[in-house]
């Protein structure tokens, strides 16, 4: 619980956990509508289930509509795909398959790693509309957390809640105004914490390397052009005003470096590397633990 | 640009994924207990994996360490990671760092903003936070099918 005394609504969620708090309880009312937020946006976009449209894209090349909030999440990735020279991309879904993060959860690898076809060739993403011309595999959970959480707190705002803490399994989202301490989970150890946070209005997402890891130094994680896992960096944490841009931030901090990244988009970032040590923009100075 | 610096480390996740971490140092590992046996393996990851080949059991208390060297354009580099099992479980992680690779340094140097060598951890329970921002709480079919992982391969 952020605060002492707020009430809290937990449920599952595009295949992870998620806790609402808010200063008073919501009614049945309230819930449901968050939960419609919720599906919708599964239906949309998962790539897990057989009836979606990620899955319907997955089997044939056409021409697919897409809900509200698709071209902002178009832009948000077409902008990092260039700058990590298509390294993060929203066409890795095939690579992950590849790799056994299925819709089955195999967790088997069908053999190489397998790149992700390169954007122009297969996709044209106007707006909310997807255009492709082979059959992809979209996936879009380096964002698409961060943008359901987002999706929420407009939902909640419409509502009339205007104060409410999202967590989303350890992506964060603070309406405000009142600040809440936030530890940072240790990349190895999650009954630790490398440092504190004060995270006031906004969002604090993390992405791990070793989380939603399987064998073979196999993890979720990987380069578009090569299809293989990177390596270099372990976690990354990423502050920003949304939490679709914070969630996507934390993972193109694995391919791309804070300093680069902070050229296009305003943020603060914390990258911690393979070696235990840890690089950090201003807003996380003194954060960490001595 | 990606990164200059590939590593190869991949420890796993102490306390959750015993094979993938034991495993994951099995040149020594394997070894008897308390060695520090530096089993370099070169171009390779320290962590293979274990789920199909090891079963958890089997390996004794004790401080496990190895080394691997990788080839990156940075040229070759080096790094190390102890791991530490008490009745069965990772109870510490130690990534060791190599002076040997001032490439690498040089490289982290250049970041904006600070630069820290060594992370520190608190345990979670001895700290005034509300809240933990980190993605080890994903829960579903992922963490169902790891366990299923495990157990067959027991």
């Amino acid at each position: 619980m952020p605060h002492p005394g707020w009430a809290a609504v937990s449920f599952e969620g595009i295949g992870t956990a998620w806790e609402i708090s808010t200063p008073g309880p919501l009614d049945t009312g309230q819930r449901r509508r968050l939960l419609d937020v919720v599906e919708d946006y599964d239906a949309a976009w998962s790539r897990f289930r057989t009836d979606s449209l990620v899955a319907q894209a997955a089997r044939e090349a056409g021409r697919y509509q897409m809900p509200d909030g698709a071209g902002a999440l178009g832009r948000l990735y077409r902008s990092l795909y260039r700058l990590s020279a298509g390294a993060m991309t929203p066409l890795i879904g095939g690579s992950l398959e590849q790799l056994g993060y299925d819709a089955d959860y195999s967790l088997r690898s069908r053999g190489t790693p397998l790149p992700a076809p390169p954007w122009d060739d297969v996709l044209d993403w106007q707006d909310t509309v997807l255009t492709t011309t082979a059959p992809v595999v979209l996936d879009v959970g380096a964002a698409g957390k961060g943008q359901l959480a987002d999706l929420l707190a407009a939902e909640l705002r419409s509502q009339g809640v205007s104060e409410h803490f999202i967590d989303a399994s350890g992506d964060l989202l603070n309406s405000g105004p009142a600040p809440v301490a936030v530890g940072l989970e240790h990349p190895y150890d999650p009954g630790r914490a490398i440092g504190t946070i004060s995270l006031g209005a906004g969002a604090l997402c993390a992405s791990a390397a070793n989380r939603r890891a399987w064998g073979d130094g196999l993890h979720h994680v990987l380069d578009g052009t090569t299809g293989t896992p990177v390596r270099t960096v372990i976690a990354t944490w990423a502050l920003a005003g949304t939490a679709m841009t914070a969630d996507a931030l934390a993972t193109a901090l694995f391919f791309v470096s804070g300093k680069a990244l902070e050229q296009d988009f305003e943020f603060s970032w914390l990258t911690v590397f393979s070696d235990g040590s840890a690089a950090y923009s201003a807003g996380f100075e003194g954060v960490l633990f001595e | 640009m990606s990164f200059p610096v590939r590593k190869s480390v991949f420890v796993g996740l102490a306390g959750m994924s015993l094979i993938g971490t034991v495993a994951g140092c099995a040149p020594s590992a394997q070894a008897p207990a308390a060695q520090s046996t530096a089993a370099s393996t070169s171009g390779a990851p320290i962590a293979s994996t274990g789920a199909s080949t090891s079963a958890a059991s089997g390996y004794k208390d004790g401080t496990y360490s190895a080394d691997g060297n990788y080839v990156s354009p940075n040229g070759t580099e080096t790094v190390g990671v102890e791991l530490t099992l008490s009745g069965g479980t990772v109870s510490d992680v130690n990534i060791t760092q190599h002076p040997s690779n001032p490439n690498t340094r040089k490289f982290q140097g250049e970041f904006a903003g600070g630069i820290k060598a060594q992370i520190v951890g608190k345990k979670l329970d001895e700290l005034n936070v509300s809240k933990v921002a980190g993605s080890s709480l994903t829960s579903g079919g992922f963490n169902q099918a790891v366990e299923k992982i495990k157990s067959e391969a027991q």
